[in-house]
């Protein structure tokens, strides 16, 4: 018998005798697809004739002469039951299960231990939990500043001895996170520079200042924009990829080798991608500020706003500083989603779960602290003026 | 009826032939072991045999039922009829150990959850891992999580379980509760084992019957009671095998 056929008749049959005694025939094959459609109406109706309190004495007479095939599944089934039996403290007698089967349902003495009892589940005050999460969230911190420690440490030791940085992992770690980048980066910037061109410029018309928009879109872009789209594009594609990486060498224990060898793990694996980092976001920035004012020139135009106006309104609005501030910010922008990526692969656990839930955490990490970075650098901008 | 029977067995990747020809059956109940050198192809025979790969000539008879053209329903039926544990022990590591064994319940079985649960139970507590069914993979040792992988294997109540070096990477004790649980499946439950190994203490200490495979020749150079061949084989690679002889470029 095997999966989806069934039996023509039922290798199990209960009666009700009367309220003492009952009667189960088992005939045939017991195996785990035979079962499927006894084992629940059997139990229900032994359950039912328990719970009858006409009589004080009851008993189960298993009939299991005409069997002809027991696997687990059939023993499972007869474990289940006998211990129905034992917790309503009935009878059980089964006199005629052949020899063979006998070991088997031996093996399982004694059956109580197969129905553990459920686990009482406590569940914790809203000041426990509360208290927990932010236990939780104060470690998580402090590791973060020790590890960003570790990486100033050995980016400094790097910079001292630039023949013991791995510039092949450097070379990788660069094409994958920034060559690799550039169609997806370009799409959005230019999505972005259309799409927020146009709806401006859609309220700026009532106003007759349509001009403007083109300018207003491209120091919006160089400012906050375009770090902000390039530093989110990386944390979803490198941070993760540098999480799962890393995540994968921990589970396999490659990163206890280097421990073990000497080797400082975050000289060897964390530093070259946080240098890569480093160098790729900005230049995917000025890239996607590039390609999203392109757009934004190519929509005003659509407007009627000739290109030499939104060439001269841009070279107004938009100051040096205001690109050199985009720059510096996706600078940080890039070193902290890269080495976010690298410890979040670092804390990996045991399994391929873990690597999962490290590539997940790095992405929401990296988020977090973009926009974290962000408002810093917004207030530090507007106390300094830069 | 046969539990299963391998007839001009030709296995390979791509072009390249690992073994060829092979002819061997293995009975119900038997414990029969595949055994060689490094790299002589065990492992992969044993994917062809249970329908992983497919091979690139003859056929492979699971109780009667041919495996090497047998597509959709046809396959996933005789698939269901035996178990496999692979070298790894590749449990699914989201999963407790206990969830791990009902998972092929849950997809093929109509039982009720608490019936799998003491299904599960059952075979859990049959390679002596009940006290640990809500333990994760990762929480167990390699040797425990092979066990958890065989009670994976039985979840369905095959008559075949193919193993892939259960006792690899394990210390002789563990090896030895290993083959221990290996035996009295077998016995108690009739369950016929195929088994790919190279541990000598464990085969001798298992196996009902073995063969031998060698990857230059690309054949079986040996069939039967692994004592005997131990004792009598007068073929120089199966004498230094048995024996654990060093071989010459290492004298």
């Amino acid at each position: 018998m095997n999966a989806g056929q069934t039996p023509q008749t039922p290798p199990a049959v209960l009666t009700i005798v009367d309220p003492s005694r009952a009667t189960l025939v088992l005939r045939g094959t017991l195996n785990i697809y035979a079962l499927g459609a006894v084992w629940s109406p059997i139990r229900a109706a032994q359950n039912a004739w328990l719970a009858n309190s006409a009589s004080t004495h009851k008993i189960l007479e298993v009939d299991a002469a005409q069997i002809e095939s027991l696997d687990g599944a059939g023993i499972g089934f007869l474990i289940d039951v006998q211990e129905a039996q034992l917790v309503a403290k009935a009878g059980f007698v089964m006199p005629n299960l052949a020899a063979r089967y006998q070991p088997l349902l031996k093996q399982f003495e004694p059956i109580t231990s197969l129905f553990p009892q459920p686990q009482v589940v406590h569940v914790q005050s809203f000041i426990v939990t509360t208290g927990k999460a932010a236990y939780s969230l104060w470690q998580d911190t402090v590791q973060l500043i020790t590890f960003a420690g570790h990486v100033l440490a050995d980016l400094v030791w790097s910079l001292r001895h630039p023949r013991q940085v791995r510039w092949g992992d450097f070379i990788n770690a660069a094409v994958q996170a920034g060559l690799a980048a550039l169609p997806i980066v370009g799409l959005v910037a230019f999505l972005i520079g259309v799409i927020l061109s146009f709806q401006s410029a859609i309220g700026m018309q009532k106003f007759g200042a349509v001009t403007f928009v083109g300018p207003l879109v491209a120091l919006g872009v160089f400012r906050e924009l375009g770090p902000l789209i390039t530093a989110i594009l990386l944390a979803g594609r490198s941070s993760a990829a540098f999480a799962a990486e890393i995540g994968t060498m921990t589970v396999n224990s490659e990163v206890d080798a280097l421990v073990s060898g000497g080797l400082s793990p975050v000289r060897f694996l964390v530093i070259p991608r946080v240098l890569a980092g480093i160098l790729v976001a900005p230049i995917l920035t000025l890239y996607a500020d590039i390609v999203a004012i392109f757009a934004s020139a190519v929509t005003m135009t659509a407007y009627g706003v000739p290109f030499i106006n939104f060439y001269n309104g841009t070279l107004t609005m938009v100051a040096t500083e205001d690109i050199l501030s985009g720059l510096l910010k996706s600078l940080l922008f890039g070193t902290v989603v890269s080495s976010v990526g690298c410890l979040r692969g670092m804390q990996t656990g045991n399994g391929a779960a873990a690597v999962g839930i490290s590539a997940t955490s790095a992405v929401v990490s990296s988020i977090v602290l973009i926009v974290l970075v962000d408002g810093v650098f917004a207030y530090i901008s507007y106390r300094t003026g830069f | 009826m046969l539990a299963l029977d391998a007839k001009n067995l030709t296995i390979g990747y791509g072009t390249r032939v690992l073994l060829q020809n092979l002819n061997f059956s293995v009975n119900f109940g038997e414990i029969f072991i595949i055994l060689g050198g490094s790299g002589c192809g065990k492992s992969s025979l044993l994917k062809n045999l249970f329908g992983l790969y497919r091979p690139m000539g003859g056929d492979v008879l699971i109780e009667g039922q041919d495996i090497t053209h047998a597509y959709g329903a046809e396959l996933q039926h005789i698939m269901t009829s035996f178990g496999v544990m692979y070298q790894e022990g590749a449990l699914f590591g989201s999963m407790n150990l206990l969830n791990n064994v009902k998972l092929f319940m849950e997809e093929y079985t109509s039982l009720e959850d608490a019936q799998m649960d003491l299904l599960a139970r059952c075979k859990l507590d049959l390679v002596g891992l009940l006290p640990f069914e809500t333990y994760m993979p990762s929480e167990i040792s390699g040797g425990m999580q092979k066990r958890a992988a065989i009670a994976r294997a039985m979840a369905l109540d095959p008559k075949i379980l193919f193993l892939d070096e259960p006792s690899a990477g394990l210390d002789p004790i563990t090896s030895a509760d290993l083959d221990r649980t290996i035996l009295d499946l077998s016995r108690n439950l009739g369950i016929t084992f195929v088994i790919v190994s190279h541990e000598l203490a464990s085969i001798y200490s298992i196996a009902d019957r073995v063969i031998m495979l060698d990857g230059v020749t690309k054949s079986i150079i040996a069939e039967g009671d692994p004592k005997l061949l131990r004792d009598q084989s007068t073929d120089p690679r199966v004498h230094q095998f048995f024996n654990r002889i060093m071989s010459k470029e290492a004298v």
